[in-house]
């Protein structure tokens, strides 16, 4: 159970001035300005969950991730996991939680994988035998046991971000974060990691949140999906329900066997070249197969297809929803 | 010529950036000026002067000798290590510029930025602390110009030449604490070379090392003019051309070293 | 296990792991103890020789004569050197803080300051035991120093004090890149510093700068007043029967400082990329 009440977040940014003007100015002062990057956010999430963070570069999201992981201290406002602020009581509530970061790895880069695990299962206490097993069920997931013996400056990058998803999940964690881990992965390495997350949410009941740019991390793992953009939350939900509510609609792509299409009043045609045509139409107002029926009874149907609205274009509605 | 002008002048700003580095850097300066100068008040305690050289002049040396450590700072060694330490000395040595010479252009940069950084804070704070390094003669500073110039550059091909050493397995950090405690010993940068035997004496002049501190200083407090002067420079001349040499050589090498390996 | 001797025993068996890294780390790339077994004793028969130029063409500084000299040098080597073991990636601090290396001992549970310092244990800094102990024996050999259980006690609660001061002062330093974000590299000016004040007598500076070195910044106490009293020696500034026993509760005490202060800033902590 993770409570994140109000939490806000201020940078200073130091303005450096242009120039040779700009540098001597800036040997005697300095002038900075705050930044907002986390205004106010609050939600809960519930034990089991997978929670994806969506939002443009510097929306915030990664401070947030930070923030509940311990990283980084909010400007005001608390975070909660499994009832005691993470800030305050910070080495308790972390023997409870894994972090993974795409972008940097917490494995001793000279020495070889398992010296890492060691050092690890003697931070966190972990006895010989359950540490023996969790590396056994990691083993059947990601093929791990392999890589114990190899050098981790000597590892692919896939290797690495295996290594490092075992390293979060030794100590048996109830909470796992995961910052952009697909970032820079070969398809085959997404595939186990998001193979790992599916099964130690389904196995172990883990709470799993992650912030991602890649679509597909979204749609493969998250019940439930936070979009935030310049600090601030703007939808949080189930990803289908999000979609119902601000993309409502559907696109019926359509071949003809001639360039006419034909219009129908409960849709729009918004596409239409050679004998392709795309309409689109909001759930309430017709069924795809009454729709259907209505165009072929006017032109001869070669083929068709229906699109639901995707992630994408949910991120889209949403930024933009923003902009006006 | 004109991007390595532009290198230069991109350094002098990055030089400048840093307010707490250049602030902490003057502080520690002048916290080893004055430490240097209260070790030769404590010598000084027991004897008007030695080796026919009384307070006042040493106290100059300590003063003028912080002055060059500042202009004799180099960077090439740490760019040339850090460039074979992630391995984009291959790319480096490639590019149409030449490396070293932008190397070059970088710590002319920073030397100009520190001459007002850093050179101004310590003349004046050596004044008030420590005594007004006059000059001995009027005519003598052309001489001691001339001579730090040379020492510049003579100072910057060691330590590009030092920096060479990257290429091979060596722990370069290690190395770099070695050049820096030998040169501040052997080249009379604390301690002039009038204090020791008469035999080291004859050994260090004959390495380079001499003409960074020694020499430039030696004309400032008046001790060496005359004939010695010009035999000074025109040694420092020698070592100029020699390392030269030797710098033009082994980055021949070095670049073709690397086109096999890492072509 | 539970309570304070349990989590006593966590640290020490993960400092076991961690000197055992360290070990296979140096065992990885041998040429850099090459290196270093090279550097460390050419700075400091530098330093020494420093020492001997001073006496033999100046007499005695401040009462203080060759021996006596040579056993502070010595000792003040010896402190450096276990302060470069333990503490010396305080001297780096900015390089961590900027590149967001805290993250992960912010995740860890165990103290920041703790898996900052021994995560990064610098085990090649044994090589600047060497030179000091070399010139530290040659002056208990010069001042005839009497190797009793006692006076080695004395020597080992000396070098504790005198590793704490050093290690609190390179704590405090680094931690100021948490506001700073800037990477300042102290290395060369603190050691020279160091250097300068704790392998010299303090006498020999005027007395605002004994003031100072002595109550603001204890690096009076690393080597000076501990190894005068040691010695017999007596100075004009500072009376005290009990320095050694002063330097290992300031060290003390600066540690404790430097913690909270590292605590304090820790606080302002952006981790990399924001």
């Amino acid at each position: 159970m993770i409570e994140v009440k109000n939490i806000c977040k201020s940078y200073n940014v130091i303005q450096k001035g242009e120039g040779f003007r700009g540098a001597l100015k800036g040997l005697i002062s300095r002038e900075s300005e705050k930044v907002q990057a986390v205004k106010n956010l609050s939600f809960h999430i519930q034990p089991g969950e997978i929670v994806g963070f969506i939002g443009p570069n510097g929306a915030g999201k990664s401070t947030t991730i930070k923030m509940m992981s311990g990283i980084l201290t909010p400007s005001s406002g608390e975070i909660l996991i499994n009832g005691r602020d993470i800030h305050k009581y910070r080495k308790q509530v972390v023997q409870d939680i894994g972090v993974v970061f795409g972008q940097r790895s917490q494995l001793d880069w000279d020495l070889r994988l398992g010296e890492s695990f060691e050092l690890l299962r003697h931070i966190y206490r972990i006895d010989k035998a359950k540490y023996e097993e969790t590396l056994n069920i990691m083993d059947q997931i990601l093929e791990i046991k392999p890589l114990l013996s190899k050098p981790v400056r000597q590892m692919s990058l896939g290797q690495r971000v295996k290594g490092d998803l075992v390293a979060a999940m030794l100590h048996a964690p109830s909470v796992l974060f995961l910052d952009e881990p697909t970032i820079g992965l070969d398809v085959g390495a997404k595939y186990s990691l998001r193979k790992f997350v599916k099964e130690v949410n389904e196995e172990r009941n883990t709470t799993v949140i992650l912030t991602t740019h890649d679509l597909g991390d979204i749609e493969q793992l998250c019940d439930r999906i936070i979009i935030i953009n310049n600090g601030e939350l703007i939808e949080d939900g189930n990803l289908e329900e999000i979609v119902d509510r601000i993309a409502p609609y559907k696109t019926l792509v359509v071949e003809y066997y001639d360039e006419k299409a034909p219009e129908h009043a409960r849709c729009e045609l918004f596409f239409h070249e050679a004998n392709v045509a795309k309409y689109r139409f909001m759930k309430k107002d017709i069924t795809a197969a009454a729709l259907i029926q209505a165009l072929s009874a006017e032109a001869q149907i070669k083929d068709v297809s229906i699109e639901e609205a995707g992630i994408d274009d949910i991120i889209r509605i949403a930024y933009g929803q923003l902009k006006e | 010529m004109k991007i390595y002008s532009y290198v230069c002048k991109m350094q002098i700003l990055r030089s400048m950036t840093y307010k707490f580095n250049v602030y902490g850097n003057i502080i520690m300066q002048t916290i080893i000026m004055l430490t240097t100068s209260f070790f030769w008040k404590a010598l000084y305690q027991n004897a008007e002067t030695v080796q026919g050289v009384e307070i006042g002049s040493m106290l100059t040396y300590t003063v003028i000798s912080s002055c060059i450590s500042v202009i004799l700072t180099t960077n090439v060694e740490q760019r040339i290590t850090r460039s074979v330490e992630k391995g984009t000395i291959a790319v480096d040595l490639m590019r149409p510029v030449n490396i070293f010479a932008v190397f070059f252009a970088e710590d002319l940069g920073n030397v100009v930025a520190l001459l007002f950084q850093n050179l101004l804070p310590i003349i004046f704070i050596g004044c008030i602390f420590i005594q007004v390094p006059l000059l001995a003669s009027g005519a003598s500073v052309l001489m001691f110009l001339i001579s730090l110039c040379l020492a510049f550059f003579i100072n910057w091909l060691l330590a590009a030449i030092f920096g060479m050493w990257a290429f091979t397995a060596i722990n370069m950090h290690a190395l770099l604490q070695v050049k820096r405690h030998l040169i501040r010993l052997l080249s009379g940068s604390m301690i002039p070379l009038w204090f020791f035997p008469e035999w080291l004496r004859i050994v260090l002049e004959a390495f380079p090392f001499v003409y960074l501190y020694q020499l430039p200083l030696s004309i400032y407090i008046g001790k060496c003019d005359g004939m010695s002067l010009i035999r000074g420079i025109t040694i420092q001349l020698v070592w100029l051309a020699v390392l030269s040499f030797i710098f033009y050589i082994l980055q021949k090498r070095a670049a073709r070293k690397v086109m096999i390996q890492g072509g | 296990m539970k309570g304070i001797a349990g989590t006593i025993f966590h640290y020490i068996d993960v400092t076991f792991v961690n000197i055992r890294m360290a070990l296979l780390r140096v065992v990885e790339y041998p040429s850099n103890i090459i290196g270093w077994l090279l550097s460390n004793p050419v700075q400091f028969l530098v330093g020494f020789a420093t020492i001997q130029f001073a006496v033999s063409e100046f007499g005695d500084i401040n009462g203080w004569n060759y021996g006596q000299l040579a056993f502070l040098y010595g000792l003040a080597v010896l402190s450096h050197a276990l302060s470069m073991i333990f503490f010396v990636q305080g001297w780096f601090m900015g390089n961590y803080v900027i590149h967001g290396e805290f993250d992960r001992y912010l995740t860890r549970p165990m103290s920041v300051l703790y898996q900052f310092f021994f995560t990064n244990i610098n085990i090649i800094g044994v090589t600047d035991l060497i030179p000091g102990l070399c010139v530290f024996l040659y002056g208990c050999h010069k001042v005839g120093f009497h190797w009793s259980i006692g006076n080695v006690f004395m020597i080992f609660v000396l070098l504790t004090g005198a590793t704490l001061i050093r290690g609190g002062i390179y704590i405090i330093l680094g931690t100021t890149t948490f506001w700073t974000r800037s990477n300042n590299d102290f290395a060369q000016y603190t050691q020279e510093i160091f250097d300068k004040t704790t392998m010299y007598p303090l006498s020999m500076y005027p007395e605002g700068v004994q003031f100072v070195l002595t109550y603001l910044i204890p690096i009076g106490w690393v080597t000076f007043y501990p190894v005068s009293n040691m010695l017999g020696l007596s100075n004009d500034y500072l009376q005290t029967s009990a320095a050694v026993w002063l330097t290992l509760l300031i060290g003390i005490l600066v540690m404790v400082l430097a913690a909270l202060f590292f605590r304090l800033g820790l606080r302002n902590y952006e981790s990399a990329g924001n």
